[in-house]
């Protein structure tokens, strides 16, 4: 049904576009590192381009770090592209929806059947009760561990938070760095304190925090503060991880020297190829509380957004073209030439497509807990909280700031978020 | 030539400039008097974005580290390159053209790739700095030596010295070979030792250069951004903070283009104000 839907779709759009209709599209899908669904995206736009009813695609790939500062310019400048793939949706997305930059999409997931995207992910696409962006990658958060490391010292794949500190303690006393961290950049330990504080505090605290009126110095979230901090502290990261690049960090761990890392499947492809020296693994971090249920932290990598200023016919063309990118036939492109795994794909059909185990690992593991799975705060955040998220969890987890006085600088920039009217609310 | 005629030789060049310094300029400061929202130039706000300074602990201290820098890059380099230029310039010619091009290799290199070469040297896991100090038995001494808050603004500033000597060193040899040798002469005779010479000659003859050194070092103390943001990116925490950085931010990042505005015009004023003093001071030797 929604495959005859789609080509009537298709044909209506081919009714508006014409030969002179050019859909410009910005995306972030490199060869290689995060996002590295460039070989995917070449194919996908040769197979959907009969969905453009004629219109053609003009492309400009972007890096992902720089996507961002690019976008805001084009909007300023009033030359938002008719089709992005940017990140992040939640926060930046509603503030972009919020001055009007870009197009709602409920009549297109209306016409098209975007069923696959969840309740979680449409609050995260959405600003005050209207749909702005088709989410495509699934982003979830785990531990990538080496097997090997694990087998020569006894160790089994830690099912308690207890057991997985017990590890962390074995290896620091083999000289092994147990948890390869690198925090130069200063988003990767808002991804960390992310699982850390969701795993701690639960969802339902975090949901308090973001959405409701409970202020960040809670004890809850003094709890995960403390945490993290005692991960620094007790030796797990290598040493100066605060001048340790993400990247260093990761090849850190590829080399043996690290037991384990904390990341996202945003680099799967990369630690796949990149583990020829490793057995590699990966697991979900425990609950670190008790009565805090098992999850991982999701989000999508990015999502694809349209220019409100696009002419309509454009948009139309895109929605259609947007529609193809997403079928059943396109998640298995994505997944096969860009190791990359859309939103609605299932461990069943990641199988069937033949992913690689860790992949497939990954994602049973992170889609088995969808009631449970928590917020990412670094795409969750408002913009101006994030750039006090960076430094403050510099200075936390570096040991120049207590629980408390990071969690008193984070509430002092969340309450001006929010009566400037920052705050992304789903 | 008439001064019609004059003026209308100025005038393509006047032209450019108003076109891309003094309209931007006016721009800038024409935004920082606005509410932004995403880069969206909201409802006209007067100065308050200014009176959001007060309370700016990010900017306070980033202005602090921009004045550290100044301090900094007034005692080292300049000193370096002060001493260096008077011991190079008793060399033979060939010494000096070689020692001088060595030294000054450094400035050529752009900012970014310095900061990627020294970052790599301070790496913390495999960096040189650190394996050199476990070589000769000082393990103890390395560390981490960007992600520090003790340490990382001085490290940076022996990259920006690292990068500005070799051009305090070929300013200074220049004037030091203007020096009228009979001056250095009349002092040996009378038993001067090279100590004295330096002192009493060459330190006082130097002095517009010293000036104009330190003018400069003051303003590009102001400006620099790229240094900072290949390494640190400000981290770690606000260590690193300096106003450039913090400007960026505030625009690329944040998107509160009206703010930014207003922390770049602060910028402004301080370099210009520097630079005035440097102009009139300059022309009044």
């Amino acid at each position: 049904m929604k495959v005859i839907l789609a080509i009537a779709a298709g044909l209506t759009a081919a009714s508006a576009a014409t030969a002179e209709t050019v859909v410009t599209q910005w995306d972030q899908f490199a060869q290689s590192g995060i996002s590295a669904a460039g070989p995917a995206m070449d194919e996908l736009i040769a197979t959907c381009q009969p969905s453009l009813g004629g219109a053609t695609v003009l492309r400009t790939i972007a890096p992902s770090i720089g996507i961002r500062d690019s976008y805001r310019l084009a909007v300023s400048a009033g030359k938002t592209p008719d089709l992005a793939y940017t990140w992040p949706a939640a926060s930046v997305l509603a503030g972009y929806a919020r001055v009007g930059a870009l197009a709602p999409l409920d009549d297109y997931y209306a016409q098209y059947g975007w069923d696959h995207i969840n309740d979680f992910y449409r609050g995260r696409n959405s600003h005050d009760g209207h749909l702005y962006a088709l989410p495509m990658e699934q982003d979830l958060m785990g531990v990538y561990y080496n097997k090997a490391l694990f087998a020569e010292h006894g160790l089994a794949v830690p099912t308690t938070y207890d057991e997985f500190k017990a590890a962390a303690e074995r290896f620091k006393e083999a000289g092994i760095i147990p948890v390869s961290f690198g925090n130069r950049d200063r988003w990767p330990a808002t991804n960390t304190f992310s699982l850390i504080l969701g795993l701690t505090a639960g969802l339902e605290a975090e949901k308090a925090v973001l959405f409701g009126d409970e202020p960040w110095t809670n004890p809850a979230f003094k709890q995960a503060a403390e945490n993290f901090q005692a991960w620094a502290n007790d030796g797990y990261f290598p040493r100066g991880f605060n001048g340790v690049g993400y990247d260093e960090a990761n090849a850190l761990f590829l080399s043996g020297k690290a037991a384990m890392t904390i990341t996202g499947t945003w680099v799967l492809q990369d630690m796949i190829r990149g583990a020829d020296s490793i057995d590699l693994g990966v697991f979900m971090l425990p609950p670190m509380a008790d009565g805090v249920p098992a999850g991982t932290m999701w989000g999508e990598g990015s999502q694809w957004q349209l220019a409100a200023s696009a002419d309509p016919a454009v948009r139309d063309a895109a929605a259609a073209y947007l529609d193809c990118l997403t079928s059943d036939e396109s998640r298995k492109v994505w997944v096969e030439k860009g190791h990359t795994v859309p939103i609605g794909t299932t461990p069943d059909e990641l199988a069937a497509w033949g992913a690689d185990p860790v992949v497939q690992k990954f994602f049973a593991a992170g889609l088995g807990t969808p009631d449970s799975n928590f917020y990412d705060l670094h795409t969750t955040l408002p913009e101006s909280v994030t750039q006090v998220l960076y430094p403050e969890l510099q200075r936390l987890v570096g040991g120049d700031a207590t629980a408390d006085e990071f969690l008193a600088a984070m509430q002092v920039a969340w309450e001006t978020a929010i009566a400037n009217g920052e705050r992304w609310l789903p | 030539m008439s001064d019609r005629t004059a003026y209308l030789f100025l005038l393509p060049a006047l032209v450019l400039y108003l076109a891309f310094v003094a309209l931007p300029i006016a721009q800038v400061v024409g935004y920082s008097f606005f509410d932004w929202d995403n880069g969206i130039i909201g409802d006209y706000v007067g100065l308050s974005n200014f009176a959001r300074l007060g309370g700016d602990n990010v900017f306070w201290a980033a202005l602090g580290h921009n004045a550290i820098w100044v301090v900094l890059t007034l005692a080292f380099p300049l000193t370096a390159g002060l001493i260096l230029s008077a011991i190079l310039a008793e060399r033979n010619r060939h010494v000096i053209r070689w020692l001088s091009a060595i030294y000054f290799i450094p400035r050529t290199i752009p900012l970014v790739v310095a900061g990627i070469i020294w970052g790599w040297i301070y790496n913390p896991i495999f960096g040189l700095l650190n394996y050199l100090l476990e070589s000769v038995g000082l393990g103890g001494w390395g560390g981490a030596w960007l992600a520090q808050p003790d340490t990382a603004l001085l490290s940076l500033n022996v990259v920006g010295a690292w990068t500005f000597f070799g051009f305090c060193v070929v300013i200074y040899l220049a004037a030091i070979q203007s020096i009228d040798p009979s001056l250095y002469e009349a002092a040996e005779i009378d038993g001067a030792g090279w100590g004295r010479k330096f002192r009493d000659i060459t330190v006082p003859m130097l002095r517009n250069s010293t000036l104009f050194l330190g003018l400069y070092a003051a303003i590009e103390a102001m400006r620099f951004f790229d240094l900072v943001w290949v390494t640190t990116q400000g981290g770690p925490g606000y260590a690193t903070e300096v106003l450039t950085t913090h400007v960026y931010k505030t625009f690329f990042l944040v998107g509160d283009f009206g703010y930014a505005a207003t922390l770049s015009v602060v910028l402004l004023a301080i370099v210009l104000a520097i630079s005035s003093i440097s102009f009139f001071v300059l022309r009044a030797k």
